[in-house]
């Protein structure tokens, strides 16, 4: 018993040694950076490595297809469907000239041809259509080492097995206790931090260290999950009095850009962490926290906001108006309630690189903690931030008519594709507004031609 | 391994089946387990995730096409509560365009199959004939949406309609005889030499596997 001693002690001195190792590392190479909002780029260095890794697997899984005389599964991110630019009219109208052989006949009216556009239209949207997609992660058009986004299994050598298995030890053996426990410093560093500054009179000094202990503890969060992030046009960064509008992807979303800006943040109050957390900010810094019931009430939160948004001094608001999360390949319909207020409007356009690591939150598949243990646990998040010159919305139109044109320069900018459908779809059915759109356009062809037949 | 090798043995069947190539088939084999939320068949109520369907004036006809077992080929009438994937195919195979290596014949059969498809999607109660009552519904369907039109109009635009096409295929009809409705061949009559087929397919992108750059 005796003679274990000194060995004890070695290997108690040992970890002692190496676990002063790691913080020390830890906090030079990334807490301080973070809290004065500087980078030694190693972040950058790690993307550039992983990305050559990245093509070289692929490559190496082509040619495993390639002796097999297989073709890998090349995903379509266009869709299938050869999708053809005409119209209604003119569909119908040329299906009617190819069948009609009294072509002369130049009042159309009901023919059993016209079902056959509706039909063939129908079956192509069974096969494909724009929405659903949008509600599943994005398919990746090489291999990223990760074995969630592979389709490819059957062809994976040996020398790559190998390197997907160097790569899960990284991931969760290394990176994953890292991330965590600098989330763990950042999350309780900003309620510790926000509390002991509520305890301050207010005045400029109050908000000046508000605003550094957020920012201070946003950047660590970053690092946590290894964000690559690329700051686009920073002169057009939302000042105070104005809303800030952006496209969702995940939660993520809210940390990304509040590390480099400080915002005054709307939400629902949540119960557990978040609540403690949400509670701790607002002593230090006005955000604007909804109880459950009040969500409901469109008046009141319009009114909130409104107060919020008159006040100059206080700070921008940021918003999220598609008001669920889209897997970043779209842009929803906007909601119009913050367009309403009429606020200067900050538009921003966040768009993931999926290489990395999927950022999309597909919340009837996966809960809070899952997602963020797939965040911890992927390469990095890399994404690029463009902040879009400021709009206001003009005398001749209305909310709906701004909220588009805020998002359309959003999707441009992002590269994203503009859709008018409604993120609420991913819970429930289309409005039946929508529906009796096309069956008034075909009807009204009809009825048109009809009555012109029977007035000559 | 296993696993991968008899998938590709259902493939190759389904290839020679249905008439789709594998790389298709694999495309729809995904959408359908999109569809489906993957399990390994689709009722009614899947095909309400399609947002885009919902615009369509005769979506309840189409959807009911695909429970159809006449189209299913499994019986002369009646309708399944579920498919299975070679099913889902084999509706889709109807919508397949019409190969130019195909000779005459072929494009001959599946000209009567595609039509066939449209003559079940109106005769509703499987009798062999669409009558007044089924294409008046079809009409109404159609127009449905509009709050503008009567339902008056919908019916004579549809009585109207239907007298034309007894005039095609009875030619001129005594005062007294009735009109029992269309049956397949007087459909096919309407249609024939004039080639409609090529509206009723859907255009699959060219699936060619993207070239490497090296």
């Amino acid at each position: 018993m005796f003679l274990l001693l000194p060995f004890d002690s070695l290997i108690v001195n040992l970890l002692g040694i190496s676990l002063t190792v790691l913080f020390t590392l830890l906090l030079v190479f990334i807490i301080v950076p973070a809290i004065f909002g500087v980078s030694f780029g190693i972040r950058k260095l790690y993307m550039k490595t992983l990305l050559k890794i990245f093509a070289w697997a692929t490559l190496r899984m082509e040619r495993g297809a390639k002796e097999k005389n297989h073709q890998l599964y090349k995903p379509y991110t266009n869709g299938i469907i050869a999708k053809d630019p005409t119209s209604l009219e003119e569909e119908i109208k040329e299906i009617r000239r190819s069948g009609s052989s009294r072509a002369l006949d130049n009042t159309p009216e009901f023919e059993l041809s016209d079902i056959f556009y509706f039909c063939r239209k129908g079956m192509e949207t069974i096969m494909d259509d724009e929405v659903t997609k949008r509600f599943s992660a994005e398919e990746l058009e090489s291999w990223n080492l990760l074995s969630r986004t592979n389709y490819n299994f059957q062809y994976i050598s040996l020398r790559l097995t190998v390197l997907w298995g160097l790569g899960v030890l990284i991931r969760y053996c290394f990176l994953l206790p890292l991330r965590i426990a600098l989330a763990f410093t950042g999350i309780s560093l900003l309620v510790v931090g926000t509390t002991m500054v509520g305890y301050l009179p207010n005045g400029r000094f109050k908000e000046f260290l508000s605003k550094h202990v957020h920012l201070m503890c946003y950047r660590i969060c970053v690092r946590a999950l290894t964000a690559i992030i690329t700051y686009h046009d920073r002169e057009n960064r939302p000042r105070n009095g104005g809303i800030c509008v952006a496209n969702h992807t995940s939660p993520i979303d809210v940390i990304i850009l509040a590390s480099d800006g400080y915002y005054a943040m709307v939400g629902q109050v949540h119960g557990g962490l978040m609540g403690v957390i949400q509670r701790a900010m607002v002593k230090a810094c006005p955000h604007v926290w909804f109880e459950r019931s009040e969500v409901k009430d469109r008046h009141l939160v319009a009114k909130r906001l409104t107060e919020h948004v008159q006040d100059k001094s206080k700070l921008p608001i940021l918003i999220f108006p598609e008001g669920t999360c889209i897997n970043n390949t779209s842009v929803m319909m906007f909601k119009k309630g913050s367009f309403e207020i009429g606020a200067t409007v900050y538009p921003v356009a966040i768009k993931y690189d999926p290489q990395f690591g999927d950022a999309f939150w597909n919340s009837s598949k996966y809960g809070m903690v899952t997602y963020l243990l797939r965040m911890m646990t992927s390469w990095a998040i890399v994404c690029s931030v463009w902040y879009l010159p400021p709009m206001t919305r003009e005398t001749d139109e209305d909310a709906v008519q701004f909220a588009n044109r805020v998002k359309s320069a959003i999707a441009r900018q992002g590269g994203l594709v503009d859709l008018l459908w409604d993120g609420g779809l991913k819970r429930e059915k289309v409005k039946d507004t929508f529906k009796e759109e096309q069956q008034k356009l075909y009807s009204k062809m009809i009825v048109g031609n009809h009555e012109d037949r029977s007035r000559s | 391994m296993g696993a991968a090798h008899s998938a590709s043995e259902e493939v190759r069947e389904l290839v020679g089946k249905t008439g789709f190539s594998s790389d298709q088939i694999e495309q729809l084999h995904r959408r359908f387990k999109q569809l489906s939320g993957d399990q390994p068949t689709i009722r009614k109520e899947n095909f309400n995730n399609v947002p885009d369907l919902e615009l369509n004036p005769i979506r309840s006809k189409i959807v009911r096409a695909f429970f159809d077992n006449r189209n299913l080929r499994k019986g002369s009438s009646g309708l399944a509560d579920e498919i299975n994937f070679e099913d889902f195919l084999t509706i889709m195979s109807y919508f397949r365009p019409i190969d130019t290596t195909m000779d005459e014949e072929q494009v001959q059969l599946c000209r009567k199959e595609k039509l066939r498809f449209l003559f079940h999607m109106y005769d509703s109660d499987s009798d062999g004939r669409i009558t007044l009552e089924e294409y008046r519904n079809v009409v109404e369907e159609l127009l449905s949406g509009n709050p503008h039109i009567e339902k008056e109009s919908a019916r004579s635009i549809a009585d109207g309609a239907m007298m034309e096409a007894a005039s095609v295929c009875v030619g001129q009809m005594e005062p007294d005889q009735v009109y029992e409705g269309i049956t397949f061949d007087d459909f096919l009559k309407i249609w024939q030499g004039i080639d409609i087929e090529t509206k009723m397919h859907v255009r699959f992108l060219n699936m060619e596997t993207i070239a490497l750059c090296h």
